[in-house]
């Protein structure tokens, strides 16, 4: 299982500078990693192409991890029409049922799950259209700031959650948060913009929960070097 | 309470009407031959208020049946034209295009055509509030709702039937609201069929009350078409108010 994207070259219409020049990388899976950079770099624009939303002007991926790909990013709602309950309900598929009922317990979410969407918190409805995602059929998922309105602890318990419940599956995590991508992912795929080159570069990182126990150390080491390739 | 300020923004508004006419009348000092006094346009009204009420329901009734035909069909092409396939986008031109006529200027063929009864008002009144319903449709049934459709389209579980309804319900008060303010529009589309050749509706009796020079009649007629209009739009109002109320409080199955 491996994402493997080669020369890849990418321009918005009317755009005077491209937002990819001869991008490429590889990050070995599965696992959860990241995708960090500074805004406006084009992690957004990366995981668009990534899930074949936007096409690349040249350049291809040569790999990417299994077929189904999903991306799901944080200003997502649901309809309110009827209960958060009702629509995980419909869009649970049967054999999933018992994850999505530990998903909902461990991320705090049983007793919401008679409200609308419009009535729950920010870091509610981050953490609702998270678990829907989750218990589709998916081989790669990308998490586009899926957890920024969550607290710290509540946001440590669900990731090390989801890397408990998915160690076959490849997670890309775009976050800003240095501190959490240094701790939590394996690999960390750093963008740092199309006028330099190397466009992108793919570092270790600590990978807590995933076998490994970083050491503070550790963890400094990989914050300053996500620093400075950023 | 949508039905009262309805009804009471119209009297208000008529009353001040009324009121620049007397004003006129008495200032000009014109004869009761051109603006009538009070009292004669009350004894008008005693005389005429049963035929007048009577012709405005059965305009009334044309208006709601052209509205609701027109609705329908608004929906229909709405949907059709919100398909980003070649069709949606020859549907979506032809719609914008056909609208720029001003549609009263074919009621004289349709008259000829099909003659001056109930289907001829039927027509014009719903071919007048149809185009109006249709831009608002298609506006509404063309914009994605990305925050909501993302999901159900990236797993693969956005069928044309669940697009339809998110989008309805994201915009369900821009719909009611548009859904009411046609009612007038097919009220007077109705009226001016009635007014060109129909024999029937208020809009006749307008007319014969034209050729009389009965200013007193027409003041009546246009009370009672204010008035029945305001109720209707009032009622419409509210029911999209218990529409929407309803569908968020009900757990619809997706």
């Amino acid at each position: 299982m491996k994402l493997h994207c080669q020369d890849i070259t990418l321009s918005y219409a009317e755009a005077e500078t491209p937002v990819f020049a001869h991008l490429s990388f590889a990050i070995e899976g599965p696992g959860f990693h990241a995708l960090f950079g500074p805004s406006g770099v084009g992690k957004t624009t990366l995981a668009r192409l990534l899930i074949g939303q936007i096409q690349p002007a040249a350049g291809r991926i040569l790999s990417a991890p299994g077929r189904r790909h999903l991306y799901t990013y944080n200003l997502e709602r649901l309809p309110g029409w009827s209960s958060v309950g009702h629509h995980l309900d419909k869009v649970t598929p049967p054999a999933r049922r018992p994850t999505r009922d530990d998903l909902v317990a461990q991320f705090g979410l049983e007793n919401v799950l008679g409200q609308r969407f419009a009535q729950l918190s920010m870091g509610q409805k981050n953490r609702i259209n998270l678990v829907r995602y989750l218990v589709q059929d998916f081989d790669m998922l990308i998490m586009d700031e899926s957890l920024a309105n969550v607290d710290e602890p509540t946001r440590e318990r669900i990731l090390l959650k989801i890397k408990a419940l998915f160690p076959q599956r490849f997670f890309l995590y775009i976050s800003h948060n240095v501190v959490e991508v240094a701790r939590f992912c394996r690999q960390v795929l750093v963008l740092r913009g199309a006028h330099r080159q190397p466009q992108a570069v793919v570092l270790p990182a600590g990978d807590q929960g995933g076998g490994r126990d970083p050491s503070s150390r550790d963890l400094q080491q990989t914050m300053l070097a996500m620093m400075n390739a950023g | 309470m949508l039905l009262a300020r309805r009804i009471y923004q119209f009297l208000i508004v008529y009353a001040l009407g009324l009121g620049l006419l007397l004003g006129l009348k008495y200032a000009l000092r014109l004869s009761n031959y051109v603006i009538p006094d009070p009292a004669l346009i009350w004894q008008t009204f005693a005389a005429v208020r049963g035929h007048y009420l009577s012709q405005t329901l059965d305009t009334l009734y044309v208006a709601i049946f052209g509205q609701i035909i027109s609705i329908f069909v608004a929906l229909a092409i709405g949907i059709i034209g919100r398909q980003t396939t070649w069709f949606g986008a020859l549907v979506k031109v032809a719609a914008y295009n056909v609208q720029a006529y001003p549609i009263v200027a074919l009621a004289p063929i349709i008259f000829i055509l099909l003659g001056d009864g109930f289907f001829t008002r039927l027509t014009i009144a719903a071919m007048i509030c149809y185009f109006p319903l249709l831009l608002v449709v298609l506006g509404v049934m063309g914009q994605p709702v990305g925050d909501i459709e993302h999901f159900y389209r990236i797993t693969g579980r956005l069928r044309w039937q669940l697009e339809v309804k998110i989008r309805v319900f994201e915009n369900l008060h821009k719909l009611t609201t548009v859904v009411a303010g046609s009612a007038t529009l097919a009220m007077a589309g109705t009226i001016v069929a009635e007014f060109i050749a129909a024999n029937a509706g208020i809009g006749y009796s307008i007319r014969i009350a034209l050729y009389q020079s009965d200013l007193g009649r027409i003041l009546i007629a246009l009370f009672l078409i204010g008035i029945s209009l305001s109720v209707y739009q009032g009622l419409l109002e509210a029911a999209g108010a218990w529409v929407r109320q309803r569908w968020e409080r009900m757990e619809g199955g997706l």
